[in-house]
């Protein structure tokens, strides 16, 4: 009984843990993002709030706090309640899998606990897809129920956006699922491990270069950023999906969209760039240092994250928004046949030449 | 043939893409921002800038203005409405006894300043003017003389046996460009 309260305590500190960790990391990307278009397009970005501006998050997040709660009229009240915790729920569940660190179990009053991983599920990364599949709900829910032709376009385009890209997605991991023989997102790191080489994106025996391509573009596409914003495209839609709402549940739909690029970036960097193992065996703790191994883990995954997080800010600054038809033409008769022709071909190389299981 | 295939190739690999975006990084590493943090740091005025209008002095503190209305008639937008009078005892003197800007309307293209025959009205460099409250913006005679008075230190000279009729242009702006008519 008392193993039971200590794994459930456990398991509720590591929840807060990462979940604070992933909304703080919300609060920076905001700011961040804003900052970096900025400097990229010889501007400054927010410098009024705090020195430098880098107390501008707290400040929106306090105006969205106090921002009057509207539900327009003739709005489907349930369900435009609703949509923002059915945009934001899936985002934050993902992490559940997300190994952010090396497989330790550590004991603790008696209990085997994983420290880095909040449950080593052995089909995580289709938990993933099918939680991320939620979250078009509550898009497509939020635009129907709010009463408004721009939302409703907006839903409607997300909803098409959304299936055709997670599709893409979908079939750009299973090369990496078959080269590693598990959909367990542990599993798959450790078996990255070693020199840079062994990172799925350049793994033989055939490296997933395509299907990395193929997933970055894609999930770009499928989180709804630029430059595939159709869904909110503020010249044409004024905000999408979220053109009616306002104070909190705006912020949901806002944190739903920053903690769907986290989630992407670190299944991007866990599938095909290793995770936490560093790009050489020398360049994290190792010898004398063997217990710090951990930090140097998290470190190179951190790393890896923000990696992707950038792109999606230099893609936001550097690309307009494509037109519809391009993009759905993009999606299926461009990235589909890429992804298809990689299983394939990914199929018949692990078969020819096994990997050492 | 060849032509064919360098496109094909900078189609998949995305070369513009990767174009554009080596510019955009380029941005950012040789950061040089053109923004001006405005209510801080502020721009410098070029030396004709049209500012708020002001009505001025002589320097021994009697107003220039004659109330002949030209400005009045001058203006495009209506902007200004004086009413004159005679000067009490002098009949051959008049004022502007009431004078009212409305600046709201205003389009600050200084027809007013060039028809004014004895120089009694200026273009200051004040454009900071934002109000909540658009009535603060109808401009009466003391307020107008206020903003001369700062915005005009130095004064024109009223000379000894000068007709108030006759005009002596830029006699004490030297620093400003002379009048063209």
């Amino acid at each position: 009984m008392v193993e039971v309260g200590i794994k459930i305590g456990l398991s509720i500190t590591q929840i807060a843990v990462v979940m604070g960790v992933v909304l703080l990391t919300v609060m920076f990307l905001t700011l961040a993002e804003r900052k970096v278009i900025g400097w990229m397009q010889d501007r400054m970005g927010p410098m009024e709030v705090g020195p430098y501006g880098i107390l501008q998050p707290i400040a929106d997040g306090l105006k969205l706090f106090f921002k009057e709660d509207i539900v327009p009229a003739g709005a489907n009240k349930f369900l435009f309640s609703l949509a923002p915790i059915l945009a934001l729920v899936p985002a934050l569940i993902g992490f559940a899998v997300i190994p952010f660190g090396p497989n330790l179990t550590v004991e603790i009053f008696g209990v085997q606990f994983q420290p880095f991983v909040i449950s080593d599920i052995n089909i995580g990364i289709l938990y993933i897809l099918a939680f991320t599949s939620i979250g078009a709900y509550g898009i497509i829910l939020g635009g129907w129920a709010s009463n408004s032709k721009y939302s409703l376009l907006g839903g409607l385009r997300a909803a098409a956006q959304v299936i055709s890209y997670e599709l893409n997605v979908g079939l750009a991991i299973v090369g990496v699922i078959l080269l590693a023989g598990s959909l367990s997102l542990v599993k798959i790191t450790e078996a990255q491990s070693g020199w840079f080489w062994n990172w799925f994106i350049f793994a033989p025996p055939f490296p997933q270069l395509f299907a990395f391509v193929v997933y970055v573009i894609s999930s770009v596409a499928e989180t709804n950023r630029m430059p595939f914003d159709l869904p909110e495209a503020e010249s044409e839609l004024v905000a999408g999906f979220f053109t009616e709402y306002s104070g909190m549940r705006f912020a949901f739909f806002f944190l739903a969209e920053y903690a769907n690029m986290i989630l992407v970036s670190c299944i991007a960097a866990t599938l095909f760039l290793g995770g936490w193992n560093a790009p050489a065996p020398f360049l994290q703790f190792h010898g004398s240092l063997a217990n710090l191994a951990w930090a140097s883990g998290v470190f190179w995954f951190t790393v890896k994250v923000y990696f992707f997080l950038f792109l999606f800010f230099w893609l936001r600054a550097t690309l307009p928004r494509l037109r519809y038809d391009q993009l759905m033409r993009f999606g299926w008769k461009v990235m589909l046949p890429i992804a298809l022709g990689n299983i394939l071909i990914t199929a018949i190389a692990a078969y020819l030449f096994p990997v050492g299981k | 043939m060849l032509n064919h295939f360098k496109t094909w190739i900078k189609t998949i690999t995305f070369y513009e893409i990767l174009v554009g975006m080596k510019a955009t990084l380029m941005h950012l590493l040789h950061y040089k921002p053109i923004t001006l943090q405005y209510p801080h740091e502020k721009r410098i005025l070029p030396d004709s800038y049209r500012g708020m209008l002001a009505l001025l002095r002589y320097d021994d503190g009697t107003e220039k203005c004659v109330g002949c209305d030209l400005c009045e008639a001058a203006c495009p937008s209506r902007v200004i409405k004086v009413i004159s009078a005679e000067v009490p005892d002098e009949p051959t003197k008049r004022f502007a006894n009431e004078y009212y800007m409305d600046m709201t309307r205003c389009l600050f293209c200084g027809l007013c300043v060039q028809a004014c025959p004895v120089d009694a009205l200026g273009m200051t460099r004040e454009y900071e003017w934002a109000v909540y409250d658009k009535r603060q913006l109808l401009l009466n005679k003391p307020q107008l003389l206020a903003i001369g008075d700062r915005a005009f230190p130095v004064r024109e000279k009223k000379l000894e046996l000068q007709h108030p009729n006759v005009a002596f242009f830029n006699v004490a702006f030297k620093h400003l460009p002379p009048k063209v008519s």
